[in-house]
């Protein structure tokens, strides 16, 4: 204890030389104009879509007397998501230096007001930054919006549940996804990822007539904002040792003054890497998932599980591979450790479930631990395989969920594997369907998901975590049992041994049109990404994260001269467009 | 470490002051339970009937409505005491924050969160039994997912 | 005319498309005779581009259809390496696939998932054709486990038994440890060359350091070991034969057993590279799992089930060959081998068949006069596999013991014990079940109670382990009754399974003539491909003679005694001649059972009793010790979430204690 006791007794030291230069006097002046930050609407266009869509939904269904035609809050919600992603790529286009994509020319577009030369840029005082990863992040983002509306759409009806209250959720959740992944800056971040999480509590307990999706809701919720806790806490920890939120300046500062010994940076990292891992679910972080993803509504599940993951894992490669990545030494260790817990523990564990969507939940912790071997090697081809693995892993959760939402019929609650004996003879196509969707994830060859392990561990490997990499690869031979469970289940055995009987009506399953156009989506995603995929190698090898200065405005040389604080960053008058 | 001395003062006073207040009226009250004193109001007045243990969940409402408001005048106050300084970019902040307050607004009016007439009969699910039970509201609600409960109402 | 080369598993892969979306429609017999056709038309282009391949330098055609995986460093391409090994295997596997899907149209006749059984069947053929002609080791991989599933589907084809579905999950399970050791091999291989093709890898295979060579080739075989039935790992192999009996005789004998062989000839420059002891630990597996094999399949009552030991046995052969620097004694061997052990299978499909499905060879006998054809074509497959000169089983398995011998004295012994062993076995099988006197209607039961009468004590203790049998998918219980009484006629088969029964005895007989001691066609033909591994001997003519002589004086010894034994001897005789040892494979399956179904199991469930008990429990105990409210919680069934909640400050704990910890260390 003593020696605690010493080592944070230094950190105020360091701490106190670092708050000097970044603390600002006050303006001295009462009356002068305070200093704000210019704002690039254009690259806040994305998110100001999503969000403003959400509430105008909402006002829409608030208007409606008699409530909105069939179908008329999917197709919005789809539409509003395939708006964010029109808005995307322009942004992806200038970050690429490109001028315009196809036949779609972006010249005549709010292109003025966007940086002229051409690469990552940021804006709000470098609190969004907008590069490769977050536009990779928010095009995937809206992709699973748009596949859980669809789930959603029928689901809804089925259940007796029509409103606009899940899509409007869906859409803020989005929104605070994008906003994380396009946060350059601690407190952007964790804004983001409030705004996401609550619209996701919300999501899970909104199956108003199942006790289990209150009860997941609530677990949720208690346990999120107990890990928000601690990420806050971590952030504060990380401002007391540097002096500011904002990633890049943290970073200038990390690589200009090393300090000797500062508890306080470390502890940050910790704390700051528990809220993370939290929201991604790795062990031993992710004792709610199961819980929540047994009682939430399948279709939110298929979100939960790609979505909120892709955000969590943007933030996780921003903020540790990027701004801290000159201290990987001493965060590569925990994300180990958390990387070999989920991987063992997600895929064990999820061979002794008899329930499907338990067992989908852990094998999510354990696709977790692989997307976690990536980050570890905390390099350009981890944080390519890392978005690799989160765009194959999307199409593959949300179709398996979609299979999950149809087998669980009304009530949303026939889940457990008996449920699943003899789908290959009752639903051939659905069955066949749920098999792509398992083998993808166990791995198998020719599906997106053996590209995604495979870069992975190559990632891995490349950087010297090769035990690591064999980890991943005995945890995945495990886990192609579980996948082999259900799939036997399906085809090898009957429920109560029919096997040449006719089908009845009542087992048949209808494949509603929005659903299947999902499910249709992800087939083809997942087996061509598996047969073909060169193009989403190339899309997530463009999707570098880079944390870029703001050029400060009243600079005549155009130098980049910046401070060392974010809010210091854009001293000269506020310049906003439009 | 000088400079955190009053914080860990506080939380020990803090720390103190609870545990000595239990303590000492643990130690130096005479305990003379009476049958007055267990009751549950301490006032003199017998209940004639027990509590009614539930009241309409407007309640709650209303009160997580007001609360929506106390935080946009948290936000509203500090604007207004710099809005001149702040100038166009205070201005369009505080309109998109009011706007999302607003909006929210008109949700739970159309959603009939303020009203307080008679109560909109609600369909009752064949599944829910209509006496009351001794189970609290979330229970009841929660029956028809249940596959005991379909069985029993089967 | 080696550019069509892409035909020969795309028209497999065809019919299997086709037969997924039109096979319940076109219906029994068309089902059967359109993925016939595909597998033959495939074989017909092999031909056509074996002759091509004639005129190619080195023999060596390289077809690259796209590139899969472009990213980075790694690169890997989809196509197709037609050497002179790959064409060899191409030829004969299209070839003995041909004729077993013809004969599968007889033996599957009446079954209602008659087109399902040529859709897995088609699929299968291209997987084993993608193995063996891919150009690197990631699509041979592909095939590798292309090949396996469908073995794991034809396995538990009938699985509406539980025996035929344990079987193949037996079967899988098994094979999941042979993958993981080729996986490992195949990033080893990726991390030593930086490239996964073999014409680069094997091509500078002579530069790679003792070690890696070694690491590489050791991971090789135990994904050999796992898809070739060998010690350890051979349990499946048996097991498997609760198949359809044309799937036992086209995957668990003829082809895909012997991927693994084909691996380590692929690999031979690997091979060569590394340390010594390599070779030897391959010929060691080799050498004992033949005798192993031969010796359980002396006391085996199940006709399959003798044929699948013997599979075991003669593959331990072909691995022997490999260990011994012989690859094309091993391949030659797997040529032969696979007609007449495709022969033997399919006669014995054949049996069953006639026997309307009986499988007891203890109640069969004289079937020689009902089943002519058959009993005719078995027969010579039998003096073939017996290796009775000049039979072609001879050749190739006097090159093997000659290469073994020259290895070491000890493998040599071995060889010819084992030799003995196979003429014995097999002898006995033929006389059980074509000779004699017909048994069908006879109770099995009785006749080995009283012939054990005195030993009662030996029935008790034999007892338990029936019933573990059953579990492992053997129908071997003597307490079933027969399935045809006394009065049974068994009929011979029809055209479709006669036919490939005489092409196949036919070759059985001549197979050896593609590596006679004098011609060497096939090591001429195969010298590019093993030239690194290849050890050469210069065999005397008298060298020759004398192992000739030896080897068929062995043969025909274990003959005559199997003569002596089941066709003269008493019943008091023959039951000696099967002890239970040997009955119950050494027991090896039991113990493996017995392991699975007791520590195995209960591993697995420690391990969740690990996360319900102990973290529940700490979490809990925490509570309960620090502020006594433990009970009061739970009782409040809340308690999850704030067991969850613990688990999360644990995390944090143990995290931040890592942090400084770490940090003091580095002050």
């Amino acid at each position: 204890m003593s020696s605690l006791a010493v080592v944070l007794a230094q950190a105020p030291q360091t701490t106190v030389i670092n708050l000097a230069p970044g603390a600002g006097t006050p303006a001295a002046d009462p009356n002068a104009p305070i200093p704000t930050p210019p704002v690039l609407w254009a690259a806040l266009l994305p998110i100001l879509v999503l969000g403003i869509g959400g509430l105008v939904l909402l006002t829409i269904s608030s208007l409606l007397k008699k409530g909105a035609p069939r179908g008329f809050y999917t197709l919005y919600t789809v539409m509003v998501a395939g708006l964010s992603m029109a808005a995307a790529v322009p942004l992806w286009a200038k970050v690429n230096g490109w001028t315009k994509i196809a036949w779609w020319d972006f010249r005549d577009l709010w292109w003025q007001s966007l940086p002229t030369e051409a690469g990552p840029f940021s804006t709000l005082g470098q609190a969004i930054g907008v590069d490769g990863l977050s536009v990779f992040l928010i095009l995937l983002i809206c992709i699973a919006v748009i596949l859980g509306s669809l789930l959603s759409d029928d689901f809804l009806l089925r259940e007796g549940l029509e409103g606009p209250e899940t899509y409007a959720l869906l859409l803020f959740s989005a929104c605070g996804g994008v906003i994380m992944a396009m946060a350059d800056d601690l407190i952007v971040l964790f804004l983001g990822l409030e705004t996401l999480s609550i619209a996701v509590y919300v999501l899970a307990a909104s199956h108003l007539k199942r006790a289990q999706s209150q009860e997941a809701g609530l677990k949720y919720f208690v346990l999120g904002g107990f890990s928000s806790a601690f990420f806050l806490y971590g952030i504060a920890m990380l401002y007391g040792a540097t002096g500011t939120t904002n990633l890049v300046a943290m970073k200038d500062f990390l690589s200009r003054s090393i300090p000797a010994n500062n508890a306080l940076l470390l502890i940050g990292f910790a704390l700051l890497l528990v809220g993370f891992a939290f929201k991604v679910a790795a062990v031993p972080f992710h004792a709610w998932s199961p819980d929540v993803y047994d009682g939430a509504p399948t279709p939110s599940v298929a979100f939960m599980a790609s979505g909120v993951k892709a955000a969590g894992f943007a933030g996780l490669v921003r903020v540790f591979v990027v701004a801290f990545g000159q201290y990987a030494a001493d965060w590569q260790p925990i994300v180990y450790a958390l990387a070999v817990l989920s991987l063992v523990v997600g895929s064990v564990l999820a061979i002794v479930q008899n329930n499907v969507k338990r067992t989908l939940a852990y094998s999510s912790v354990s696709h977790v631990g692989f997307i976690l071997i990536a980050v570890e090697a905390a390099t350009p081809a981890g944080i390519q395989a890392v978005l690799f693995y989160l765009a194959s892993y999307t199409f593959m959760v949300v179709g398996s969920f979609g299979v999950v939402t149809l087998v669980g019929r009304v009530g949303d609650g026939r889940h457990s594997l008996d449920d699943y004996k003899g789908l290959g003879r009752t639903n051939p196509l659905l069955a066949a369907i749920f098999t792509v969707f398992l083998l993808a994830q166990a791995g198998v060859p020719f599906t997106a998901g053996f590209v995604a392990k495979f870069y992975a561990v190559i990632a891995a490997v490349d950087a010297g975590s090769t035990v690591l990499a064999v980890i991943a690869m005995i945890s995945a031979t495990i886990a192609a049992f579980l996948y082999l469970r259900i799939i036997v289940a399906m085809y090898m055995t009957d429920s109560d041994g029919r096997s040449a009987s006719p089908v009845s009506r009542a087992e048949r399953i209808r494949i509603p049109f929005a659903t299947g156009l999902s499910l249709l989506l992800c087939v083809l995603t997942t087996v061509g990404v598996g047969l073909l995929p060169g193009p989403l190698t190339e899309l997530s090898a463009k999707g570098t994260p880079s944390l870029v200065r703001e050029p400060a405005r009243t600079a005549t040389d155009g130098g980049l001269t910046v401070g060392t604080t974010g809010t210091e960053a854009a001293p000269g008058q506020s310049q906003q467009q439009g | 470490m000088g400079q955190y001395l009053p914080v860990f003062a506080l939380l020990v006073l803090a720390v103190v002051f609870g545990v000595l207040s239990l303590l000492v009226s643990k130690v130096l009250a005479p305990r003379l339970p009476t049958r007055a004193k267990e009751a549950p109001y301490e006032c003199g007045i017998i209940p004639g009937r027990e509590p009614p243990e539930r009241f309409p969940v407007r309640f709650y409402l209303v009160a997580m409505i007001f609360i929506v408001f106390d935080i946009e005048v948290i936000f509203f106050f500090p604007w207004a005491m710099v809005f001149e300084r702040l100038g166009l970019f205070g201005l369009v902040a505080i309109a998109i924050f009011a706007a999302a307050v607003f909006e929210s607004f008109v949700y739970l009016i159309s959603n009939g969160a303020l009203e307080w007439g008679p109560i909109k009969r609600q369909q009752r699910s064949a599944l829910v039994s209509p006496a009351r039970t001794a189970e609290t509201t979330i229970r009841r609600v929660g029956l028809e997912g249940r596959p005991r409960a379909a069985e029993e109402a089967a | 005319m080696v550019d069509i080369i892409w035909l020969v598993p795309a028209l497999p892969l065809l019919g299997f498309l086709l037969l997924v979306f039109f096979g319940k429609r076109i219906g029994e017999p068309l089902a059967g005779w359109l993925a016939t056709l595909m597998v033959g038309g495939s074989f017909v282009v092999a031909v056509a581009v074996f002759f091509g391949l004639l005129d190619q330098p080195e023999h060596t055609y390289e077809q690259v259809l796209f590139t899969w995986i472009p990213a980075g460093d790694l690169h890997v391409e989809v196509g197709f390496l037609v050497d002179p090994l790959s064409m060899a295997m191409t030829l004969f596997i299209t070839f003995v696939a041909s004729l077993i899907h013809l004969y599968s149209i007889g033996y599957m006749h009446g079954d209602e998932r008659f087109p399902t059984f040529f859709t897995y069947l088609n699929l299968f053929v291209f997987s084993m054709l993608v193995l063996v002609l891919g150009n690197n080791m990631l699509l041979t991989f592909l095939g590798w486990e292309g090949v396996g599933a469908c073995s794991y589907f034809l396995i538990s084809f009938w699985f509406t038994k539980e025996a035929n579905a344990s079987a193949g999950k037996k079967a899988f399970i098994t094979n999941r440890i042979g993958d993981w050791g080729f996986m490992v091999a195949m990033f080893a291989t990726f991390f030593a060359f930086g490239t996964l093709d073999y014409t680069k890898v094997m091509g500078q295979a002579g530069g790679l350091a003792k070690t890696t060579a070694t690491f590489i080739a050791l991971m090789l075989f135990v994904g050999a070991v796992g898809k070739s039935a060998q010690i350890p790992l051979y349990v499946w192999l048996p097991d498997a034969m609760a198949g359809p009996t044309p799937v036992s005789a086209l995957i668990h004998a003829a082809t895909m057993v012997t991927a693994g062989v084909y691996l380590m000839t692929r690999a031979n420059p690997i091979i060569a590279a590394s340390d010594g002891y390599v070779g030897w630990t391959i010929a060691g597996v080799g050498a004992a799992t033949a005798f192993v094999a031969a010796t359980i399949g002396m006391a085996q009552h199940d006709i399959k089930k003798v044929l699948a030991y013997s599979t075991v046995s003669q593959l331990g052969y072909m691995f022997l060959a490999v260990g011994s620097g012989a690859y094309v004694a091993a391949i030659f061997h797997m040529i032969t081998h696979a007609f007449f052990k495709a022969c033997l299978f399919l006669g014995s499909g054949s049996v069953i068949h006639g026997m309307v499905g009986e499988q007891d060879m203890r109640l069969m006998g004289a079937l020689r006069k009902y089943m002519p054809i058959t009993a005719g074509t078995f027969i010579v497959a039998w003096l073939a596999i017996a290796g009775v000169f000049p039979l072609s089983g001879f050749w190739s398995k006097d090159e093997i013991i000659e290469f073994a011998w020259h290895k070491s004295p000890v493998l040599g012994v071995i060889g010819f014990v084992t030799a003995v062993l196979t003429a014995y076995y097999m002898s006995r099988l033929v006389f059980l079940t074509f000779y004699g006197e017909p048994r069908w209607g006879e109770h099995a039961v009785r006749e080995v109670v009283q012939v054990g009468g005195a030993g009662s004590e030996e029935e008790a203790t034999t007892e338990p382990t029936e019933s573990v049998e059953l579990v492992n998918g053997l129908p071997l219980t003597s307490e079933r009754k027969p399935v045809v009484d006394a009065h049974f006629h068994p009929h011979e088969s029809g055209w479709t399974m006669t036919l490939p029964l005489v092409v196949l005895a036919l070759l059985s007989v001549i197979g050896g003539v593609i590596n006679l001691p004098g011609s060497h066609l096939l090591a001429n033909w195969l010298e590019p491909v093993v030239a690194a591994g290849e050890s050469h001997l210069e065999p005397t003519a008298t060298y020759i003679l004398i192992f000739s002589v030896i080897s068929t004086a062995l043969a025909l010894g274990g003959i005559g005694l199997a003569y002596f034994v089941w066709l003269k001897g008493s019943r008091q005789l023959q039951r000696g001649f099967e002890p239970v040892f040997l009955e119950k494979a050494w027991y090896y399956d039991l113990t493996l059972a017995a392991f699975m179904g007791g520590p195995g199991r209960r591993l697995f469930e420690a391990i969740s009793w690990f996360d319900r008990t102990v973290i529940d429990g700490i979490v809990n105990g925490v509570g309960a010790a620090t502020l006594g409210v433990g009970k009061k919680v739970r009782r409040l069934q809340n308690g999850y979430v704030r067991s969850y909640a613990l688990l999360v400050v644990i995390g944090v704990v143990l995290i931040t204690a890592f942090v400084l910890t770490r940090m003091l260390q580095l002050s």
